[in-house]
């Protein structure tokens, strides 16, 4: 008898047999909507391959070893041979129980003691709640209470904990590359001090980083008075004083106490224009920022109010990726742009001291681009929002541009509403460059760095590390050992923020307390400890010294607190709460007066300069990067893996180019994959070498869409000598290129192509969804005229259930999130909130080329330009595209495809509707994330946490891979300071096992068994409305992840569910996911050029037919075919 | 051909199938016992630093269990007692007994006793203490009668599907929350396990995981 198969028996409905067939909407036939690099546009034959395999082909033959999979099974069996003899497991091993002899105050074995602090940051401490476990701070959380942060943080914050554990911190006191002890140190510094009291001080010199300490102040106040002579200089790279000197120019406030900043105020501005200004990156903007412009950014309801953000910048930035309407203007440039909207501002009626600084003779040029238009229109809205309209140009342009757009603030009537005069803490610092000339001189013979690393990131022109080798005795208090540390002659290990008593001003200038978590675990000094051994002070031992400010501060006239006991009082509220609320630390301030008279001289003096870079022409612009700031964070593992929002790539910089750029110079052969690099999705980069004014640095080049032409963007703070194990070999140093007078931008560069490749680890082509409708975006007119526009692009679901059962959902809670892509900046804390909360281990370069990243939640990173015709063969890129940010963690769908393929059923579903990894059970077939269409998946291919993983460097080791292939012939064993940050509520997972995002689990679990302690013999069991938050919605900073439970009605996930532009992921797929997101509502001005493209990507056909109907018949107003169809809404999430 | 295979061997395979079916049977119950929790747990006792007489302290003195373990009701462990507990009484009471010599040390060192522990939960489990107490579960439903233990031992199997008896009939366990720290109390007058169990856990809302993720994080 043949067998049949099932759909060709007579009678019988073709569907039983048959696979399930999903009617996947097809693709626009103007080209791919959404994509996420120039390879998927291009869509090359590699890069369909490599989507249609989950894992990448031959992973484990990249880079041709000769290690095959035959091989190492065999290898592996033998060992497994040897392992069973023995027989040591037959006893059960004694354990033990160790409590304390005597308990200290508070502890409860096993629950977290959260304490307040701040992080210190050059342009803001942030107010922090640490928690810890037994004495060890585990997890970083903003500090609810303060309004500088309200709870949120960013991802330096949340990775700064890894940094307190680093095993390459400093541990021992170092004379001379010896190990010393801190008595000797002691007793040198005594013979030094007989120096300085001979002649005052005048051969010491101080180097510091920027603190913002009042306590530090005070000291640095008393050293002075005892030592007037010494130099004191405040060195931070990325500060390169530019703004101070705009702001001494335009207001009556000089170098003098208090100093003066002025504060953007977003809450009340309705129109941004930044320029160059990536203030929606918390860390360089602050947190206030972007929660108060998220605030007023957030469309709730078709037709809700929206501000409206402008940017021009050189490199796609955050900023960029959120804005409205987006110039792509070179860094050398944004001068003249500023120019010219001041021009058209002053054409169009605003009067002002800036209209007659203008140089209405010069025309702005752009190669390629009509932007008189754009001026215009973008002046007459800034012009229209008048003093709710604000002005932002980035603290790294010149001060004449900084000092122009203060001016046209002053002309809008800005300063008072949307930027904020505040005082700042005044520190009289010699500049570097002063110091560096006393060295020359032979003034100098003794130099005290505080932290920092001038050696590695002094402009490269003072011939600093030559100065500072020769300097007699050399002091370097620091946390790492780095280059700096390398050619002094003490280095003095630091303690870290969280072992430290301090104070510290947040950006909003408001008075923060640092108090530690954990004594100090190397015995290092912190710098208020070192200040005061430097004056013959006792080295405080406990918060004297920082108590003592606080006295004085509060005994201050303005406040009524007298008695010693007030004060007692006041400083354990001001330790516990973390700070004084918004109080400032500054009582005497002044409005600082606008002084046109000086801000027109210096203008005068120094006229902005107009230049066009060119091909001949090639600017290059050194900015700060994403993940190491200025190099600080190059040996935390977490900020090397941490995917920059713009770029992906993890591990190292490149030099960033735009498409036309590549074509020019035909640095192409990073597209094609070709037969260089075999089948794998790695990305290349062409090597050049840039030369600026005679000094050369090599480096690989990555394309990037919406870059400004001619302008080469070079990330600072990799290519560090002497770093941990961590940094080592990663990335290019770009501080060599960079000079006092051109500390950001420099003209006038030439590049030449090496010939050879280079390959990055990129996240942004792993993990794609193959072109589906996953990005839901709007302007806000099409919004308010179609509010469930969501539908449009969606496929009405084939079944209505699977035939998975999945458990009823019917307990107390229904957990739930909901994710606002108009709010999303892409800044990434959640990514490291995750990876901290989660003990998810880092993997090395070469698994994040094999697509092995463990980051539970991802910030896929889309452009779409609807208005750029892409033509296939690569000759012709998209210039301008938009960008929008879609951060992902698991779905946790109530029909999960996950579950059904499971065989040993280690992920199922629970009746809270998570979806339950159960890493015991998991065996590691890898079919959940086969099968997973979101690809939230992440297996343990090796033992991350035990074995060693390689850096950027160690792309060569054993058999051509790294030392994790190794197997257990690698060296076994976690440091155990590493250890220390894991958090012991979550499992830490081992090889073999898949893992993905629980919703925090734990924390669900702890606040319902909170709950139930609470109710006892009641039946009170539900939490408290929204009590409990994901570690992702914890830190985002604009609350753009709103987690809840469904069944409390007063919960706000509930109302975001029913939003009209409420969507799910891919929910043809009928797959349920609990996680839906809110699309993305853009604000774009109607009559800027192009402004019929912004938040169209997906709905530009819809509309034109649309308007086509319109033209056709004009009493007509429903939008044909599509109104009538979407009855079926895509779930979202509602049990 | 001559005789290769000598007559026995006849016999040989079904008698190889018969002792292994034999011999598998063996192994399989034999393991199904002897390597489970319910025996190689049960009944551990082993030697601790401090020959510590739960029944001296518990029955006779009448000190409730939360006194020296205090955690039990706010927290994941039951933590045992710091020796600073110990010397609340200790500072007056046998003040010179030898088999108190190492709690002396301890606080005069400052060094903690290591006590053995016996209830141990693998590492992939989470188990926390305080929901168990808090809504009606006994201490001598996963320790036994401690209170009457002069040297303690395991007395349950803490096994998972032991566990999971539990949280599918939790009506079968629970009591008044009253009687939690009474071990000696037994259902008895005005009080029947199953009918009364079943209104409390109806009355309190209890309703234990039973889905992996209530222990497994």
């Amino acid at each position: 008898m043949e067998c049949q198969p099932a759909h060709y028996m007579r009678g019988l409905p073709q569907v039983i047999g048959m696979k399930r067939k999903y009617n996947h909407p097809e693709q626009p036939t103007t080209g791919k909507a959404y994509w996420k690099s120039v390879e998927d546009l291009a869509h090359t034959e590699h890069f369909q391959r490599y989507l249609e395999r989950e894992f990448p082909e031959n992973a484990d033959e990249m880079t041709k070893d000769p290690l095959t999979r035959r091989t190492f099974l065999k290898l592996m069996g033998a060992s497994l041979a040897l392992a069973g003899v023995g027989l040591s497991a037959c006893r059960r091993p004694e354990a033990h129980l160790v409590p304390y002899t005597k308990t200290p105050e508070w502890i409860v074995a096993g629950r977290y003691l959260p304490y307040a602090t701040a992080h210190p940051r050059r342009n803001g401490a942030v107010p922090l709640l640490v928690s810890t476990y037994d004495g060890r701070p585990t997890k970083i959380e903003g500090n609810p209470i303060h309004p500088a942060s309200k709870g949120k943080t960013d991802a330096y914050a949340q990775a700064s904990v890894l940094d307190l554990y680093d095993p390459d911190r400093l541990r021992f006191f170092f004379k001379d590359g010896i190990e010393s002890t801190q008595a000797e140190f002691f007793s040198a510094l005594e013979k030094l001090r007989a120096e300085w009291a001979k002649d005052q001080g005048e051969s010491l010199a101080i180097i510091t980083e920027e603190y913002l300490s009042p306590t530090m102040e005070r000291l640095r106040g008393d050293l002075t008075r005892l030592y007037p002579n010494l130099t004191w200089s405040t060195w931070e790279p990325l500060k390169p004083g530019f703004t101070e000197e705009a702001l001494g120019e335009a207001f009556a406030v000089g170098k003098t106490e208090p100093r003066l900043r002025l504060v953007p105020d977003l809450s009340k501005a309705k129109v941004v224009v930044s320029l160059d200004h990536d203030f929606l990156n918390p860390s360089e903007g602050g947190l206030i920022g972007v929660r108060e412009f998220s605030n007023r950014r957030r469309a709730l309801h078709p037709g809700a109010e929206m501000n409206r953000l402008y940017a021009a910048e050189p490199r796609y930035t955050l900023t960029g990726a959120m804005a409205d309407h987006r110039l792509r203007i070179p860094a050398s440039q944004i001068g003249s742009f500023l120019t010219a909207i001041g021009r058209e501002l002053a054409l169009q009626g605003l009067t002002g001291t800036f209209a007659t600084l203008i140089d209405t003779a010069s025309k702005l040029s752009l190669p390629g681009q009509d932007i008189d238009k754009a001026v215009h229109e973008l002046a007459a809205d800034l012009k229209s929002a008048g003093s709710e309209g604000i002005l932002l140009v980035g603290e790294h342009q010149p001060a004449n541009v900084q000092a122009l757009a203060i001016a046209i603030n002053e002309a809008l009537g800005a300063i008072g509403t949307t930027l904020v005069p505040k005082a700042a803490l005044a520190v009289p610092s010699a500049s570097l460059k002063e110091v560096a000339d006393q060295a020359k001189a032979g003034k100098i013979k003794t130099v005290i760095v505080f932290g920092g690393n001038p050696v590695y990131n002094a402009p490269a022109d003072l011939g600093f590390v030559d100065l500072f080798k020769k300097i007699p005795n050399k002091i370097h208090h620091t946390l790492l050992v780095n280059e700096t540390s390398k050619v002094s002659n003490w280095v003095v290990p630091a303690a870290h923020y969280l072992e430290s008593w301090g104070d510290a001003l947040a950006e909003d200038g408001s008075y923060l307390s640092i108090q530690p978590m954990i004594l100090p675990l190397y015995d290092g000094l912190t710098t208020v400890d070192l200040l005061c051994k430097l004056q013959n002070l006792p080295v405080p031992i406990g918060p004297e010294q920082v108590k003592k400010t606080f006295a004085t501060w509060l005994t201050n006239p303005r406040n009524s607190v007298t008695t010693p006991e007030m004060i007692a009082e006041s400083w354990e509220k001001h330790v516990h709460d973390g700070g004084q609320g918004t109080c400032q630390y500054s009582w005497e301030f002044q409005e600082p007066m606008f002084n046109p008279q000086s801000l027109s001289e210096f203008l005068i003096k120094h006229p902005i300069k107009h230049s066009v870079p060119s091909k001949d022409n090639i600017e290059i612009v050194k900015a700060h990067d994403y993940s190491m700031d200025d190099g600080r964070y190059n040996n935390n593992g977490w900020m090397q893996e941490f995917p920059d929002p713009i770029t992906k790539m993890t591990w190292e910089n490149a030099a960033l180019i735009s498409p036309t750029m590549a074509k020019d110079f035909d640095l192409w052969s990073g597209i094609k994959f070709g037969p260089i690099e075999g089948d794998a999705g790695i990305v290349t980069g062409d090597v050049i070498e840039i030369t600026a004014h005679g000094v050369t640095i090599t480096a690989p080049v990555l394309i990037v869409p919406g870059h400004a032409d001619y302008s080469i963007t070079l990330p600072l703070g990799y290519g560090r000598t002497m770093t941990g194990r961590v940094g080592e070999g990663s990335g290019f140093d770009v501080y060599p290129i960079r000079t006092t007078e051109a500390p950001y931008f420099e003209t006038g560069a030439t590049i030449k192509k090496l010939g050879h490749h280079y390959r990055f680890a990129v996240t942004q082509d792993h993990f794609s969804m193959e072109g589906r409708p996953l990005i839901k975006e709007a302007p806000k007119d099409y919004f308010e005229r179609h509010p469930d526009f969501v539908s449009y692009t969606e496929e009405p679901a084939a079944f209505d259930h699977g035939f998975y059962n999945t458990p009823p959902m019917k307990a107390v809670h229904e957990w739930a999130m909901s994710i606002d892509l108009t709010t999303c900046v892409g800044c990434n804390a959640c990514v490291i909130a995750c990876q901290a909360e989660n003990n998810i281990p880092i993997v090395g370069k070469d698994q994040v080329m094999r697509g092995r990243e463990m980051l539970w939640i991802r910030i896929d990173r889309y452009f779409s330009s609807p208005n750029e015709k892409f033509v296939q063969d690569n000759q012709v890129l998209p210039h301008d595209p938009q960008m929008i940010m879609q951060p992902l963690p698991c779905m946790q769908c109530e029909n999960a495809p996950c579950e059904t393929v499971c065989p040993v059923n280690a992920t199922v579903h629970n009746e809270e509707g998570l979806n339950v990894m159960v890493y015991n059970r998991c065996i590691g077939t890898r079919y959940c994330s086969n099968n997973c269409p979101y690809k939230v998946r992440h297996f343990n291919y090796f033992d991350f946490n035990q074995r060693p993983i390689a850096n950027a460097k160690s792309e060569s080791l054993f058999f051509g891979t790294s030392k994790l292939y190794e197997g257990p012939l690698a060296p076994k064993g976690s440091p155990e300071t590493i250890m220390l940050q894991k958090n012991p509520n979550v499992t830490v997972r081992m090889r073999g096992v898949m893992e993905k995002c629980t919703y925090c689990v734990q924390r669900l679990e702890a606040a319902k068994i909170d709950q139930l302690d609470k109710a006892g013999p009641t039946p009170n069991v539900m939490i408290p409305t929204d009590s409990v938050q994901t570690a992702c919605q914890q830190a985002c900073p604009s609350d753009a992840i709103i987690f809840g439970n469904l069944n409390d009605p007063a919960s706000k996930v509930v109302g975001l569910k029913k939003l009209p532009h409420n969507y799910s992921l891919l929910a043809y797929l009928n797959t349920r996911p609990r996680t839906t997101y809110l699309a993305r509502i853009r604000n774009p001005n109607p009559k800027m050029p192009g402004a019929e493209y912004i938040g169209m990507a997906q709905l530009k056909e819809l509309r034109e037919a649309e308007l086509h109907e319109h033209k056709e018949s004009k009493e007509e107003k429903t939008v044909p075919g599509h109104a009538a169809e979407s009855t079926i809404q895509p779930h979202g999430g509602q049990s | 051909m001559a005789n290769v295979f000598p007559k026995w061997c006849n016999w040989l395979p079904i008698r190889l199938l018969a002792c292994g079916v034999v011999l598998g049977t063996t192994v399989v119950v034999g393991m199904s016992y002897y390597f489970t929790p319910k025996y190689v747990s049960i009944g551990y006792q082993p030697v601790q630093p401090i020959a510590f007489d739960h029944s001296i302290h518990a029955t006779q003195l009448g000190l409730d269990c939360r006194y020296c373990h205090t955690g039990v009701e706010s927290s994941e462990h039951a933590n045992i007692p710091n020796s600073q507990t110990c010397m609340n009484c200790h500072t007056q009471i046998r003040k010179d007994s030898p088999k108190l010599t190492a709690l002396y040390d301890s606080w005069r060192t400052g060094q903690p006793i290591h006590w053995v522990r016996i209830h141990q939960l693998p590492d992939h489990v989470y188990f926390n203490h305080s929901v168990h107490v808090n809504r009606g579960i006994s201490c001598v439903r996963c320790h036994g009668n401690v209170n009457h233990m002069q040297v303690v031992r395991q007395d349950q199997p803490l096994s998972m599907g032991w566990c999971l008896e539990c949280h599918r009939h939790p009506e079968m366990q629970i009591r008044p929350t009253q009687f939690v720290f009474n071990l000696d109390w037994k259902p008895g007058a005005g009080f029947d396990q199953e009918v009364d169990g079943k209104r409390l856990v109806k009355e309190w809302n209890v309703s234990p995981p039973i889905t992996c993720a209530g222990c497994h994080r």
